[in-house]
């Protein structure tokens, strides 16, 4: 059964747990690909995780000229191959959400592979592994589709951002505001 | 058992050459599960990997949890035991040469006996922690008594953990921290959360926080901050420091007045109910609103979701208890739950959330000043004969009851205790009104400190010991449920480091004591004698073997005998453990922090943590990742507040209190009072704010005020030129 990293922004608690567990991903290196931002610091605790996306038609993959980048039959974007990388750094302009990182010492570029030894099995990448709020979930279809329909509103006022915003990526995200919907218990 | 809608069925991870240890996490309260990733060649940790069979947290860690395993071999673990011959050089990390065991226990047993010999047995103190397992913890208990024979010993749950103790004490007569399971927490309809940053505390509890909320239910929370969690909280009561108990107040009045009241079981199965009726009248939503700060409506409106809610969960943590109120704090929140009914049943209930991984376990079980294992009082003859009884001394050979952890920093520079065996613990940082607690550590004539890296703390240290991070050794731990769960071994001690059971019982031995400790040669013989020093007591442990922790993810203690099976929830038989199984209702009057703020300290200092460190910070600023994300303190100062005292972001400044000063670089955010200021306590030496803090104890609980205190911050003169080096303080 496929599964997919989903995002729920809106649970973000900023402990960037996503940050220390990529590290330890095997094929990982000891360094982390993702990013966690504050907000606004200066007026709240706010914070959003910045993941890969793993796009269906990857601009990084589309702007290397020497097919470093590939793409895993699971959908995931992979990081550079080595043998293959020039360093040309045309993958971290291409990419819309800055998220292929540059290693100048070994002219390498490095990025999310969602994790692909795990994830080829079916087993959930280190970041959503270990997510204490549940912003990264590793869902199946269905569990994409309920969420989906708990939050596509026919209020007018609010329509969560999830079946349109992101498009063809093979990670799904929902904006925040996902209670403005919720029904009160009482 | 207790799976719940968050478990699934995954597999690990398992790489070539290794193999993977089942245990649970060094830190706090939350004992997330883990696996430690050995390599089967070089037998050494190497990493972690999601431990997803673990009901509780299902494979979650946080940051420190997910880089615990760096701890082990660490490049500043001691290897050897280290002694310093220079008593001038106290304070410092010079002067250390690296001894033999042999060396350090002849010299620790000489240095003892002699002490003990010109002041009496009582001027040897043991301060303890409980950072580790309860065996170690029970072991530490007897090792005082039985091998010093000394009446000071305590630890550092009171920095912690006792006010929710002494709350729950009065309260329930009993004292295990959460009345309910964690797997019951998203299926409630209500939290209210007082005094806990539960997202950088306790992250792993979050998943189940916000399932409340969407599943509709309501998350209310009390805090002077707007903390991760308060942000997004239905009601946010952003109280003054210090002034919970005035909200607690002003929310049980609101409960009563609009008829939220389970009057069947008030008349049941509480006492006290008129009386707090009483006081609580003069606890008006406008007199409360006076003092805690709090909107009227936001006050209001709190009570009443409380109160309308069918089943709700009153929680509270740190924030609530170091105060010198604490105690009152704790019962006033319980309260809420007791004239509501909201408890003994399952989704409705009171928790604390335990700050140090075994708060739980390690208070109940004698290394409290007043307390022998099981929960067994020292003042109760009964109890001190069943324990001398597996102890194998006499009634009259047991100390009597000694002095609170911070008392006993009193006593050390009054001279009345010259001798100091500190272990698992760093109160060079972690105490209150530090100034005065490294002098008094500073003059103590002989002072041994058993750690794994050399800690501020152990810098006093004439004699540092060599132990064990948490994954060198096996034992249980109970955690922030009550929950008993067992930690495993996943390599060989480092260096010639040693657990803390082995080093008392070999030095039980040095100290003539030997025959009550030489039958202790396994850390499994430890756990069994343990059982059966719990047996019988309120925190009963005898039910809870090995075994059955294994087979049942863990065992809710009490857990009497073994056929029982432990007890998840607690009084479901609406019984509480005061003698006539009633709960008690508590009539509190309010009294305001011991340090009021003034003209000369207008602002009220509060501190707390990171997500991103531990306690002291001794393990947690050592590695890597953790130390990049928090490198070091700072102070958070409302944008308002900043503006009048002409400070920007980043800026350095000057803060102080009467008992000491520090600087810290300023951190502006909203998200918190204007009339209130946030330091993390973590960082060491000039850096501690923990130089600025009161040390106004609970009358009960003997539990500091780390929460709030008068304070003031001064803008240092710069230079033109803007450059730090050329600073000046004024």
């Amino acid at each position: 059964m496929k599964k997919r990293l989903y995002i729920e922004l809106e649970n973000c608690i900023g402990c960037r747990s996503c940050l220390a567990a990529c590290t330890q991903c095997g094929g990982h290196e000891q360094r982390n690909r993702n990013y966690v931002y504050d907000v606004n610091p200066l007026i709240s605790r706010q914070t959003m995780p910045l993941m890969c996306l793993h796009c269906e038609n990857p601009a990084c993959a589309r702007s290397c000229p020497a097919q470093a980048i590939q793409i895993h039959e699971t959908g995931a974007v992979l990081s550079a191959l080595v043998e293959k990388c020039i360093g040309c750094q045309n993958c971290t302009i291409a990419c819309p959400y800055g998220i292929p990182k540059f290693d100048s010492e070994q002219n390498l570029m490095y990025k999310c592979d969602l994790c692909i030894d795990r994830t080829k099995d079916g087993i959930p990448p280190m970041c959503a592994s270990v997510c204490p709020s549940n912003t990264l979930q590793w869902l199946s279809e269905e569990e994409i589709a309920t969420k989906k329909s708990q939050f596509a509103l026919e209020n007018e006022k609010w329509v969560s951002s999830m079946p349109y915003l992101e498009g063809g990526t093979n990670v799904k995200i929902n904006l925040p505001g996902i209670l403005q919907g919720v029904e009160k218990l009482f | 058992m207790l799976r719940d809608k968050f478990f699934k069925e995954v597999e690990n991870v398992q790489h070539p050459n290794e193999k993977l240890v089942k245990t649970h996490c060094s830190y706090c309260g939350m004992q997330c599960g883990m696996n430690l990733r050995v390599n089967t060649h070089t037998n050494k940790i190497i990493g972690v990997e999601p431990r997803y069979d673990w009901p509780v947290t299902v494979g979650k860690m946080c940051p420190k949890g997910v880089t615990a395993y760096q701890q082990t071999n660490h490049k500043d673990r001691l290897l050897k035991p280290l002694i310093r011959d220079h008593a001038e050089l106290k304070g410092t990390k010079e002067g250390f040469r690296e001894a033999s065991w042999e060396e350090a226990y002849n010299l620790i047993a000489e240095k003892f006996t002699n002490l003990q010999a010109q002041y009496g047995k009582d001027t040897l103190s043991v301060f303890s922690g409980v950072s580790m397992t309860n065996e170690k913890c029970y072991l530490t208990g007897k090792f005082a008594r039985v091998a010093l024979g000394t009446r000071y010993i305590d630890y550092n749950g009171r920095f912690c953990m006792s006010s929710a103790a002494g709350g729950f004490l009065r309260s329930f007569g009993v004292d295990r921290g959460s009345t309910l399971p964690w797997t019951d927490i998203h299926e409630t309809d209500c939290l209210f959360i007082a005094g806990s940053n539960t997202a950088e505390c306790h992250p792993t509890s979050m998943f189940r926080v916000w399932s409340v909320q969407e599943r509709g239910g309501y998350l209310i929370v009390a805090d002077p901050r707007e903390t991760p969690i308060a942000r997004r909280a239905d009601v946010h009561l952003d109280l003054k420091p210090g002034t919970d108990l005035a909200l607690a107040n002003g929310i049980a009045h609101l409960l009563i007045k609009k008829g939220y009241m389970d009057e069947a079981f008030i008349q049941l199965h509480t006492n006290g109910f008129q009386e707090t009726k009483e006081l609580l009248k003069l606890f008006t939503p406008e007199y409360t609103s006076k003092i805690t700060g709090v909107e009227v409506e936001k006050i209001i409106r709190a009570a009443e979701i409380y109160g309308k809610a069918p089943n709700a969960i009153v929680m509270f943590a740190r924030g609530i208890e170091q105060q010198h109120k604490g105690v009152d704090n704790v019962s006033a929140y319980t309260n809420m739950a007791l004239i509501t009914g909201k408890i003994g049943r399952p989704f409705s209930g009171v928790a604390t959330f335990t700050g140090q991984g075994n708060g739980q376990g390690g208070r109940e079980h004698g290394q409290k000043a007043d307390l022998l294992p099981g929960y067994r009082k020292l003042t109760n003859p009964k109890h001190v004969e069943e324990v001398c009884q597996v102890w194998g001394i006499t009634p009259e050979e047991m100390p009597k009851p000694g002095v609170s952890a911070y008392e006993m920093f009193e006593l050390m520079e009054k001279k009345e205790i010259r001798g100091l065996y500190l272990l698992c613990s760093n109160p060079a940082v972690s105490a209150p009104n530090l100034n005065f607690v490294r002098k008094a550590m500073k003059q103590l004539d002989f002072m041994v400190c058993a750690d794994f890296y050399l800690s501020e703390s152990a810098r006093f240290a004439d004699v540092v010991l060599p132990s064990v991070t948490w994954s060198e050794d096996e034992g249980t731990v109970t955690n922030l449920e009550g929950r008993i769960i067992k930690i495993n071994k996943a390599q060989e001690p480092i260096g010639v480091s040693k657990p803390d059971w082995q080093m008392q019982v070999e030095l039980a031995k040095k100290l003539g004591k030997g025959a009550f400790f030489e039958h202790l040669k396994t850390t499994r013989d430890v756990a069994e004698e343990f059982r059966l020093a719990s047996r019988g007591g309120s925190a009963d442990y005898y039910g809870a073997t090995w075994d059955k922790i294994d087979q049942q993810d863990g065992v809710f203690w009490p857990c009497r005998s073994e056929d029982d099976n432990g007890t998840p929830h607690m009084f479901l038989d609406k019984k509480f453990y005061h003698p006539d199984g009633k709960a008690k209702i508590c009539a509190l009057p309010y009294r305001p922090p011991a340090e009021e703020t003034t003209m000369e300290y207008p602002l009220s200092l509060t501190t707390g943590r990171v997500v991103y460190h531990y306690l002291s910070g001794n393990q947690t600023r050592r590695i890597p990742f953790l130390h990049d994300m928090c490198p070091d303190p700072y102070v958070e100062v409302h944008p308002t507040t900043a503006k009048a005292y002409d400070i920007n972001h980043e800026e350095v400044v000057r803060l102080y209190t009467k008992r000491g000063e520090a600087t810290y670089k300023v951190k502006i955010t909203e998200a918190i009072r204007e009339d209130t200021v946030f330091v993390p306590y973590h960082f060491g030496d000039e850096d501690s704010i923990n130089l600025l803090t009161i040390a106004a104890l609970d009358p009960i609980s003997r539990m500091p005020e780390f929460k709030v205190c008068a304070a003031q911050l001064s803008k240092i003169a710069t230079k033109e030129n803007g450059n730090r080096e050329e600073e000046t303080v004024y």
